[in-house]
């Protein structure tokens, strides 16, 4: 039996003052000095700790306060009243959430599953991944099994081109080329961030958490040559300027590479695969409609994996935008049909903000998904995109440890880990193989909508 | 009376709060791409929040001049919102005097309309008024 891939945790303390959801608002004036003070009976002693950040004026209230609100309910003269922290309520977008974004502050921590305690109080359905439920029929045993090594279910994928049928000689030896196969311990590539601020420490952070947790992070040749990065282990480079701009050596000390979808990329792929027969080339290809086709054609001419790529948000270039979830059960369906799907690995990236989304994705088709935004969240971004806009980042993320960052990537990767393992488990599946494209064990609301719904109102026929 | 050129050599700290721009977050790049660090923005959920210590440390690290930002008299939603605001702004005038600080380095704005008023407006109004106030002594070398 093979080493139980586990991913270790340990608690990583926040650089800045956290920002949460809500702020306490206190009068000082009308104070009854009440013998028995709410603010000295809080049972997180927040007032008594309590302090103020010179950097950020964020008051240590706002940081501490566990919303139990005790204090607000049990003041006599009702002096203590909380409101939504401005700085809470303008974090991310209306993709990107708040929720979203403390939510993966709490995985990187902590490297714990968030738990929401009392139960789900949110919508039973929403756009994107929302509108996807997931089947956890097989609850029939203790989920976290898994999590525990009770049970080992694995979640290695492999990256690459598979052959679909194997051919031997009359003396037994095996006549089929095996194209190369790279194996990782985790359906997660780190992927190149849409924005960041300037700097190496960033870049030196994602390569420590990739290799922590032994996945691979796609990076920008021209960034891995000006800076001299070597060797690249766990690196993917991502050929963006001319594709013959890569010496011979560094090909060949590479397992896995990545080359944008111009041209004719197949040919680039063979080209490289001459000078390195085991590199594992992926094909870059941006979501749009009518990709269907050309995942048919490139896998038909052997491409070894194709990464599909949506935007920040999910959504692929078009004017009416597909969510990557459709568009990527579209190519998957539209390979099956063909009957060329084994044949080739599919990668999607953009607009994966949770850990749900990685499994909810893999239903939908993909063998394994690329993240970007939330590596960054990790290391306590607020997804502001100021620094796209050359502005100043407020949570200082050019000066990150590496070390300190690269833990707290380990810290998100564990818990997503853990939350695959569940869904898994309470799938009663051993392996995240079998859950690439099994839509039989997912609804989708808007077909369901559809079926129920379409014929209301319609005349019956005859 | 200082010059023009003075006036955009000093810091400003604004506190101001939510309630005034709840675009707060998107308007204040403008002036934030125009004045860089001498102007430092912190929203807070109701400006009956601000303490003196607030202002104090402000002034601490390196504010020449403090505006706290409260919406109209009345208006508050929390009631009496900027009414402890006024309080909590002159009692930190009355420490800064003090000290030996002039207490016009914070000022207590209450606007005057109800709504549609940006932060980046406010702010860029504010920072061209003339005011008698130069650089903080805080600011200046120990000889």
């Amino acid at each position: 039996m093979p080493k139980k891939y586990h991913i270790h945790t340990s608690s990583v303390q926040n650089r800045l003052p956290k920002i949460i959801k809500s702020g306490v608002i206190a009068w000082e004036e009308g104070c009854l000095k009440c013998a028995r003070c709410v603010k000295k009976e809080c049972v997180y002693k927040v007032y008594e700790k309590r302090g103020l950040d010179g950097e950020s004026m964020v008051d240590s209230t706002d940081t501490m306060c566990m919303d139990c609100f005790r204090c607000v309910q049990n003041c006599p003269n009702r002096l203590i009243q909380k409101g939504i922290n401005p700085l809470y309520r303008d974090m991310g977008d209306e993709y990107w959430t708040p929720d979203i974004i403390s939510n993966i502050w709490f995985q990187a921590e902590t490297g714990r599953i968030p738990v929401s305690g009392a139960g789900y109080g949110g919508p039973f359905s929403g756009p994107g991944f929302d509108s996807m439920w997931t089947d956890m029929s097989e609850i029939v045993r203790p989920t976290r099994d898994g999590i525990h090594g009770r049970e080992y279910i694995s979640t290695t994928v492999d990256i690459g081109r598979k052959p679909m049928y194997l051919e031997f000689g009359d003396d037994g030896s095996l006549l089929t080329p095996i194209p190369p196969l790279v194996e990782i311990p985790l359906p997660v590539i780190f992927d190149l961030l849409p924005f960041s601020p300037p700097g190496d420490n960033i870049p030196q952070s994602l390569i420590a958490g990739a290799r922590s947790i032994n996945t691979y992070v796609i990076m920008k040749w021209s960034y891995l040559k000006e800076k001299g990065i070597s060797p690249l282990q766990n690196i993917i480079p991502f050929l963006d300027g001319n594709t013959d701009d890569i010496e011979e050596g560094v090909i060949k000390s590479i397992p896995i590479i990545e080359i944008p979808d111009r041209g004719e990329p197949v040919s680039v792929q063979n080209r490289l695969n001459e000078i390195n027969p085991q590199l594992v080339v992926m094909i870059r290809v941006e979501l749009a409609p009518g990709i269907e086709e050309k995942a048919c054609d490139l896998t038909k001419k052997g491409a070894h994996t194709l990464h599909l790529c949506a935007d920040e948000f999910g959504n692929e270039q078009a004017e009416k935008p597909l969510f990557i979830k459709d568009r990527v059960r579209s190519v998957h369906g539209t390979l099956v049909e063909k009957g060329i799907r084994d044949q080739v690995t599919l990668l999607a990236s953009g607009g994966i903000a949770m850990a749900e989304h990685m499994a909810k994705l893999i239903i939908c088709g993909a063998d394994c998904v690329a993240v970007d935004i939330p590596l960054l969240v990790a290391m306590e971004c607020r997804i502001c995109r100021r620094c796209k806009e050359g502005l100043s980042c407020p949570a200082k993320l050019e000066t990150v440890e590496p070390q300190w960052g690269g833990k707290r990537i380990t810290n998100l990767m564990g818990g997503w880990h853990n939350q695959l393992l569940e869904v898994l488990g309470a799938m009663g599946m051993r392996e995240v193989r079998r859950l690439r494209g099994e839509m039989g064990r997912a609804m989708f609301f808007e077909d369901l909508e559809r079926e129920v719904f379409s014929n209301l109102g319609q005349r019956g026929q005859g | 009376m200082e010059t023009k050129e003075e006036r955009q050599g000093l810091n400003f700290y604004f506190f101001f709060c939510q309630r005034i721009d709840k675009e707060q977050e998107k308007n204040r790049r403008t002036i934030e791409k125009s004045m860089g660090d001498k102007v430092r923005l912190f929203p807070i959920p109701c400006s009956g929040r601000i303490e003196p210590i607030h202002i104090l440390r402000a002034l601490e690290k390196g504010a020449d001049k403090v505006y706290v930002l409260t919406c109209r008299e009345g208006l508050c939603r929390y009631r009496e919102g900027n009414l402890r605001a006024k309080k909590r702004v002159s009692y930190a005038q009355k420490l800064m005097e003090e000290i030996g600080l002039e207490k016009e380095r914070v000022e207590l704005i209450n606007l005057k309309k109800e709504n549609g008023m940006t932060i980046d407006t406010l702010v860029e109004d504010l920072v061209g008024k003339k005011t008698n106030i130069g650089s903080s002594p805080l600011n200046k070398p120990l000889l």
